[in-house]
């Protein structure tokens, strides 16, 4: 079966005026059809570029990025917004860039549904009843509460029945209360998920955790459980609570296992 | 939704759509004016015409005129009047007398006595010509129809009217000569009733068909001023060519008109209306087109959170564009019906005050198109503006700090080239006279020089402060160095001066246009009418001109006779106290001083005679065989403008006594002997050896009257009364037989006579005070211009001039100049002593006169409309350094959390929009005076651009300067007062806030 989202080798550099600045490289990354994903991160690690690549904003300078059969890096400007209009859903860090804030709720949904065919979108007073905002749909988004315009920004990335939601910091504005239903709204919704979050509520309730320091992966948690990454390079990175025993600079003597290999600190 | 982001954007979108109004307020406000001014234009040249040069006389001898113009028809013209004329000796052919009947003829004459005719034969007469009522007049060719004999119908005098010669019903022609008291054989109308003509149409005496020797059937069709618009002068031409070519179609049919020397002088009014009005029009809109594209910038800016959220959700490019232009395009839309409207009012408002008060301001199609034009340059520049924000990647819309872009030369290169091209042509090519597209960039030189200048302006600012930045970062306070640093960098600053120096540098340059324009009307006033009130008074004599303004303090007596070169004969020392004068004119020197030269040293008395004979003693030698010799004597006859010569004598030495009747007119007033010409001739086959030698001479003058004789005193044996062509001898003038000294005058001016004259009028002959081109004059000095002359001419003493004339011709015009402040009180003298004043002319009326031509109208336009663009640029600017400003208020809020004091932070949002403000004002002050420096000579002042006095282009400093301090101290309050306001919108509290 074809992965919802595959990354080879994607590498991202933006380049300022006098700088380039390697954002992301050597990303391998698959993610599977229904799976939900949390994207963890220190700041300026990549994550939400890595996020804006998968949503067709942004083309790696290398590497290449699937989405479902289509590779993303060959698509024209029209063809990748046709498809971030049919296929993919996004939800941006603060609530109210997500909305129109004078259109009423109503107007938000059907002002995405535009951009796709009637055939596959969703009526928005489901959409709506959906999130829990029947009550205020014909209120102007700019009016609403935190959460409940967090909501509709979910309400507006589903409009169009994504394949993959994109959602960056879903959590970061809302107290703990509305917080929470936003993450069970996304993780009760079945779709491909992909959350850039520092909150850890959200990492626990996703299946799946992928860690970005440096732009690279470093970490992924499964079930609870989280593992090292090792690169293309063979290269892995420490999780920043093992640095007290191999401090970064410090030499390792690497010793092999049947199932693996240990590093033990060396004094040359 | 449009209504809803428009009303949470309501500030920006007042201001975007206020923005909007102007380009289509510009885009419709030329040519609506252009309209109104047009008619007015059309109007006033009508108004001021004269009777024969607003309508057209047709005449038929065969057919009906009334019919022939039928289907002349159009909406500003008046119903013909129809007529008809018989022109007829009296029986006894001692004058000639037109019997008429015109159209409605009863109610344009007032009875003196009886009534008017009601039947055939029936006649009303003035009562100049003497008949009287009850009384028959008997004309050559009004014969009795039906009989044989050539005998004569009666006509009979039923009444006495008077009228006005200037009634239209006459069409200026001169028929009233015996009411004029001109009496050259011509007799006043006798106004009769169509039946005479019906009745008497196959008289007898005359034959059918011939002009000046039937009845002359006429039609007089004239132009209503009133309804006659700009936009019938296509059709007005058409029925000129149509007249024009129905009275080459016939000898029989005469069509009497100068229409095309008004539809010339209309002309020439609407050309010199269209050049400016264009400049004005097209200057205008696109200040307004560059004012829509910055502030429509903003508010796509505004939008760009909305704009980026479509991209992000897919929305195909169109919608995106759509979506992006939906709100400025709605304001544009609804701004073309508002900018109309306000179009429309201002016009009217403007032609109420000062064109035509019952005008009717209409908006044209054309206008429409024009206001549309408007609208969709505006949505290109709006579409201009929106595309950095449509097409920007998304992910470069949410950072917070955007990449900085290189500005780019190109835009700056293609408006610094266009402005060069079009500095060249309008320095190189002269004054503009037409408004086609080879000399558009020419026209909006102006406006671009502005842009251009603000262009360069704006790249000049950053570079200077950012090397002040340098400066201020390590020394000087922080206030100085946030201003600085902000002023490099911003994108605000650079708008603001473009927008600022562009209004601005207009709204200089309108009023740079205004006070030199202003000036140049009135030294033009001042030297054309000569006097601050001039008074036209009936045509006399030069003595009794004198006389009037002898008696009146404060005055000069003038007779002009048009040229070229135009004559001025005036008593110098009057002259010169009342005229108005500029000693830069002649060379620093005062009028007295120059016109003190004309007044020539003391003449020799005229000699002056009256009766009905002369006789002349005259001894000479005996003459050779075959020779003769006849002496004729040259008299200036009051009322001719011509010598009048008599035969007086064939001198022979077989006598000494020689006598000839004199001019009729010395019977009734004294005649003036102006010569003596002896004219030697010889028989056939006479030897030219032979010819006479020597001279005859002329002892004594006598002349009858009463029937006696009287010696005239003639001082004929004084040398000094006469010019000297020969030979002087005791007792008598001695008359030259040599042809070279043969004519001998009385000494009473100079020859050629002093002149101050004007431009290039030195060295012709002057037409003198009848015309006759016989008056050679010697300049005393040369003034580049003189008072009361509107061409090159000659100013010269009155009693010299009028020595040297034989009559006043009936082209002079005589006049009595006021001193300055005095019209009133000369005018009532003048009424007190019964002198008729036919006109008055004042320095204010030709002013105002100049101010309704084309070219002021144009002015007024210019300079309205720049003033309002000015503001606008201002508040635009200030609007934008406000909005760029608040953006920072999150950074001054952090520096205030941090510690730094209100008043650097103060010092430093004062100094930005200080700098900003009055770097823009000052480029547009420089803009706007070296447009004026470059366009003003080439952008016309007048309808017909004088000749005399040179135009003067230099700058007035007052008003520029006035404007300029005026820009500037409110550039200074905007500044002070929107950083206050900015100020004291800087909370702690807003770090808790996302960043706007």
């Amino acid at each position: 079966m074809t992965p919802a989202v595959r990354c080879d080798g994607v590498v991202q550099i933006y380049k300022t005026k006098e700088i380039e600045v390697v954002a992301l490289r050597d990303i391998d990354l698959v993610i599977e059809e229904g799976e939900s994903v949390a994207f963890l991160g220190p700041s300026g690690a990549g994550k939400s570029t890595l996020l804006w690549l998968l949503a067709g904003l942004l083309r790696p300078s290398a590497g290449r990025l699937w989405l479902g059969d289509t590779e993303i890096g060959k698509l024209g400007p029209r063809a990748l917004d046709r498809l971030r209009a049919a296929d993919i859903g996004v939800v941006l860090q603060n609530p109210a860039r997500n909305l129109i804030p004078y259109a009423t709720a109503v107007q938000n949904v059907t002002f995405a549904q535009r951009a796709v065919r009637r055939r596959g979108r969703r009526p928005a007073g489901d959409l709506l009843d959906r999130v829990g905002l029947t009550a205020v749909r014909d209120k102007p988004a700019g009016r609403l509460s935190g959460g409940e315009q967090q909501r509709l920004a979910v309400a507006i990335a589903l409009a169009n029945r994504p394949r993959l939601l994109l959602a960056d910091e879903p959590t970061s504005q809302l107290d703990a209360v509305t917080g929470q239903a936003v993450i069970e709204l996304i993780r009760d919704l079945g779709t491909t998920s992909v959350v850039v979050t520092h909150d850890v509520r959200v990492s626990e309730a996703t299946g799946r955790t992928v860690t970005i320091r440096d732009g690279r992966i470093g970490a992924e948690g499964r079930g609870g459980e989280d593992f090292v990454v090792v690169g293309r390079e063979g290269a892995v990175q420490l999780p920043p609570e093992y640095h007290e025993l191999l401090p970064p600079g410090s030499m390792v003597r690497v010793e092999p296992l049947p199932d693996g290999v240990v590093l033990r600190r060396a004094e040359p | 939704m449009i209504f809803r982001g428009l009303w949470r954007r309501r500030w920006l979108s007042l201001i975007v759509l206020v923005v909007a109004i102007l380009p289509v307020v510009a885009g419709s406000l030329g040519p609506m004016y252009t309209d109104a001014a047009r008619t007015t234009l059309m109007r006033e040249t009508l108004d001021h015409a004269l009777l024969d040069h607003r309508g057209w006389r047709v005449t038929s001898v065969t057919d009906s005129a009334g019919r022939l113009v039928e289907h002349v028809k159009a909406p500003f013209l008046l119903p013909p009047i129809e007529g008809a004329e018989l022109l007829s000796p009296n029986d006894r052919a001692t004058r000639t007398y037109p019997l008429m009947w015109v159209d409605g003829q009863c109610d344009h004459v007032t009875l003196v006595e009886g009534r008017c005719p009601e039947a055939a034969d029936e006649i009303m007469v003035t009562g100049a010509s003497g008949f009287k009522v009850g009384g028959t007049v008997k004309l050559a060719l009004v014969r009795e129809p039906d009989s044989d004999e050539p005998r004569l119908t009666p006509l009979h005098v039923v009444g006495v009217y008077e009228t006005d010669a200037a009634d239209p019903l006459w069409y200026g022609r001169s028929l009233f000569p015996q009411t004029a008291g001109v009496t050259e054989g011509n007799g006043d109308p006798l106004l009769t009733v169509p039946d005479t003509q019906l009745k008497r149409a196959t008289a007898t005496g005359g034959v059918i068909g011939v002009p000046g020797e039937s009845w002359v059937s006429s039609a007089i069709v004239y132009i209503d001023p009133q309804k006659i618009t700009g936009d019938d002068l296509a059709l007005l031409e058409s029925i000129q060519a149509e007249l024009r070519g129905l009275g080459r179609s016939g000898q029989t049919t005469t069509v009497f008109s100068y229409m095309d020397d008004m539809l010339a002088a209309v002309h020439r009014h609407l050309d010199s209306l269209s050049v400016p009005t264009t400049l004005v029009t097209l200057q205008l809109v696109a200040l307004g087109w560059l004012l829509m594209f910055l502030t429509v910038r903003d508010l796509v800016a505004a939008r760009a959170q909305e704009i980026a959220l479509a991209r992000l959700r897919g929305l195909p490019t169109l919608r995106i564009w759509a979506f992006g232009l939906s709100e400025p395009a709605f304001l544009l839309l609804a701004a073309l019906p508002l900018g109309l409207a306000a179009s429309f009012a201002v016009v009217q408002r403007m032609s109420e005050t000062l064109l035509s008060k019952d005008l009717e301001v209409t908006v044209d199609g054309f206008t429409v198109l024009c206001g549309v034009a408007a609208v969709f340059g505006g949505l290109l520049a709006t579409a201009l503006a929106a595309r950095q924000t449509v097409t920007q990647p998304v992910v470069e819309q949410w950072r917070r700090t955007p990449r900085s872009h290189r500005r780019g030369w190109v835009v700056d290169g293609v408006v610094l080239a266009i402005t060069a091209v079009g500095l060249a042509e309008l320095v190189a090519g002269g004054a503009i006279t037409d408004t086609t597209g080879q000399r558009a960039s020419a026209l909006v030189a102006p406006g671009l020089l502005a842009v251009a200048l603000a262009m360069i302006a704006r790249r000049i600012l950053p570079l200077a402060c950012r090397a002040l930045f340098r400066l201020t970062r390590t020394r000087g306070n922080i206030g100085a160095f946030l201003a600085m640093r902000q002023i490099s960098r911003g994108s605000a600053t650079a708008s603001s001066v473009v927008v600022l120096a562009a209004g601005l540098g207009l709204a200089v340059f309108a009023v740079a246009a205004w006070s030199v324009t202003s000036r140049n009307y009135q030294e033009v006033a001042r030297v054309h009418n000569g006097a601050e009130t001039v008074f036209v008074v009936p045509r006399t004599d030069t003595a009794t001109l004198g006389k009037i303004s002898a008696a009146i303090p404060g005055t000069a007596p003038v007779i002009v006779t048009p040229g070229p070169p135009t004559t001025l004969a005036t008593d110098p020392a009057r002259f010169a106290s009342v005229a108005l004068w500029r000693p830069s004119y002649g060379n620093d020197q005062p009028l007295s001083r120059l016109v003190a030269k004309l007044t020539p040293r003391v003449a020799a008395p005229r000699v002056m005679l009256s009766g009905d004979r002369i006789r002349a003693h005259i001894t000479t030698s005996p003459l050779p065989e075959g020779w003769s010799a006849n002496l004729y004597a040259d008299f200036r006859v009051a009322g001719e403008t011509r010598p009048a010569a008599i035969p007086l004598a064939r001198p022979d030495a077989r006598t000494t006594l020689y006598e000839w009747g004199l001019p009729r007119g010395c019977l009734t007033a004294p005649c003036e002997l102006r010569g003596l010409r002896l004219e030697v001739m010889g028989d056939t086959g006479t030897n030219f050896e032979d010819r006479p030698s020597g001279s005859a001479l002329l002892t004594k003058l006598e002349t009858r009257s009463d029937g006696r004789w009287t010696t005239v005193d003639a001082g004929l044996d004084d040398p000094n009364r006469w010019t000297s062509t020969s030979a002087t001898s005791d007792g008598g003038l001695p008359l030259s037989f040599d042809p070279n000294f043969s004519v001998s005058r009385p000494d009473t001016f100079p020859d050629p006579m002093p002149g101050l004259s004007s431009g290039t009028a030195a060295g012709q002959r002057l037409p003198g005070l009848d015309d006759v081109y016989f008056s050679a004059y010697k300049s005393v000095a040369t003034t580049r211009a003189l008072p009361g002359l509107n061409a090159p001419g000659v100013v010269v003493d009155l009693e010299t001039a009028d020595r040297v004339a034989y009559g006043y011709s009936s082209r002079t015009e005589f006049q009595i100049w006021a001193a300055p402040g005095r019209g009133a009180e000369v005018r009532e003298a003048l009424r007190r002593d019964g002198v008729p004043v036919l006109a008055t002319r004042t320095l204010d009326d030709l002013v105002a006169a100049y101010t309704s031509q084309g070219p002021g109208l144009a002015l007024l336009l210019l300079i309205i409309s720049a003033g309002v663009a000015a503001l606008l640029a201002l508040g635009r600017a200030v609007l934008a350094l406000h909005a760029a400003a608040r953006r920072r208020t999150y950074e001054m809020a952090a520096l205030e959390a941090a510690g730094a004091r209100v008043r650097p932070l103060r010092t430093a949002l004062l100094l930005e929009q200080t700098i900003t403000l009055s770097w823009g004002a000052l480029t547009g002050i420089l803009a706007g005076l070296v447009a004026a420096w470059a366009a003003l000579p080439r952008v016309p002042e007048f309808a017909d651009i004088p000749v005399t006095p040179p135009l003067d282009y230099s700058l007035v400093p007052v008003p520029v300067i006035a404007v300029a301090c005026a820009v500037l101290a409110l550039s200074m309050i905007a500044a002070a007062v929107t950083s206050e306001l900015l100020l004291r919108g800087v909370r702690v509290d807003q770090l808790r806030e996302a960043p706007a």
